[in-house]
């Protein structure tokens, strides 16, 4: 159970959530373990931590670095060395987004069922399109 | 005093007693959002069919990497701030609830004002417009149209961050803020796929 503050200050009890009392907030964002927050409607574990979801930006910010210094290195390595490195950076940046902030880590499986069947469908689509256009050809 | 019991799934959160067991808000976002998978798949595809067999202004002769990855940066960070207003709202810490909240739409404005300043210096310095060639066609729709669901993004965090200062958000409200946070990460996976695509695949 967790209080609702009301606009006039007074406090409501809402289920489902915590009680902290006021001044009793945790300070640190790894203070509150996950299994201490209330599940959402679709959740299967519980969410990743505050201090988890700090270390997957970190993640995210060194993959992004290594990306943009990857680009700078054209006329060094062949330029499909580089496309291929870039893509996988792509892929797991996407990758680590939508498993751990967008949830598809903890939740029910027919919401990753969901968007994978987004993904995949624009894949093979404009996959055929594209190469129906002789795209790849024209870029080698 | 801080309670560690779980409340049991879904105590809170009315299902409406739904086949799936999870709500038709949520299950309607992610619906839609698979559905702009093939929406901005389309515009991808055409940028790629395109470049390289544009006349004029060259993708390379425009581009300012740095400045473009500052911007994507902070839109990175931004869904990081997204996920920790909901951690916020989960616990019932309302004050850090609307802090992150603000945090995220301010990113979010700052991307979209970089977007902004670079669209402008292609047309004022490269004369690169939506008319110019399939290059400016094919950016401009792309890029603009990702500019356009960030900016309703935005729009939707400060309706949340403004009914949380109402008192109008608790923290059974939660589902709302997560539906929020899903839209703003999609828009963010977006952009990691249109920035190495568009900006730093080799010509």
């Amino acid at each position: 159970m967790t209080e609702r503050h009301t606009p006039a200050g007074d406090a409501e009890v809402v289920p489902g959530g915590l009680e902290f009392a006021p001044g009793e907030e945790p300070e640190h964002l790894g203070d509150v373990p996950p299994q201490a927050l209330p599940m959402l409607p679709g959740e299967v574990r519980p969410h990743p931590t505050p201090f988890q979801y700090v270390m997957v930006g970190v993640v995210l910010v060194v993959l992004t670095a290594l990306e943009v210094t990857v680009s700078y290195l054209t006329g060094d390595i062949p330029n499909g060395l580089i496309l291929l490195m870039l893509l996988v950076f792509m892929v797991t940046k996407f990758a680590l987004v939508a498993a751990w902030f967008m949830h598809l880590k903890t939740d029910r499986p027919i919401f990753r069922r969901m968007f994978a069947v987004g993904i995949v469908a624009a894949i093979v689509l404009y996959g055929v399109v594209l190469s129906t256009l002789h795209v790849w050809q024209h870029h080698a | 005093m801080q309670e560690t019991a779980l409340a049991p799934p879904h105590e809170a959160y009315d299902t409406h007693g739904t086949a799936t067991g999870v709500t038709n808000a949520k299950l309607a976002m992610w619906l839609f959002l698979s559905s702009e998978c093939l929406l901005f798949g389309a515009f991808i595809s055409a940028y790629l069919l395109y470049k390289g067999r544009t006349h004029g202004v060259k993708a390379s002769q425009v581009f300012d990497i740095p400045f473009t990855s500052t911007t994507s940066f902070i839109l990175l960070m931004s869904s990081l701030t997204m996920v920790l207003a909901l951690a916020a709202i989960q616990r019932g810490d309302h004050r850090r609830f609307r802090v992150w909240i603000v945090a995220t739409a301010l990113f979010g404005l700052t991307f979209i004002g970089g977007q902004v300043y670079e669209f402008t210096n292609f047309f004022r310095e490269h004369h690169l417009s939506l008319h110019t060639n399939l290059l400016g066609s094919t950016f401009f729709v792309l890029t603009g149209l990702h500019g356009v669901h960030v900016t309703a993004g935005i729009i939707w965090l400060l309706s949340l961050f403004g009914l949380s200062t109402q008192g109008r958000l608790s923290t059974a409200d939660s589902e709302k803020v997560e539906i929020a946070g899903l839209y703003w990460h999609f828009v963010d996976v977006v952009w990691i796929v249109i920035f190495t695509v568009v900006y730093l695949v080799p010509k």
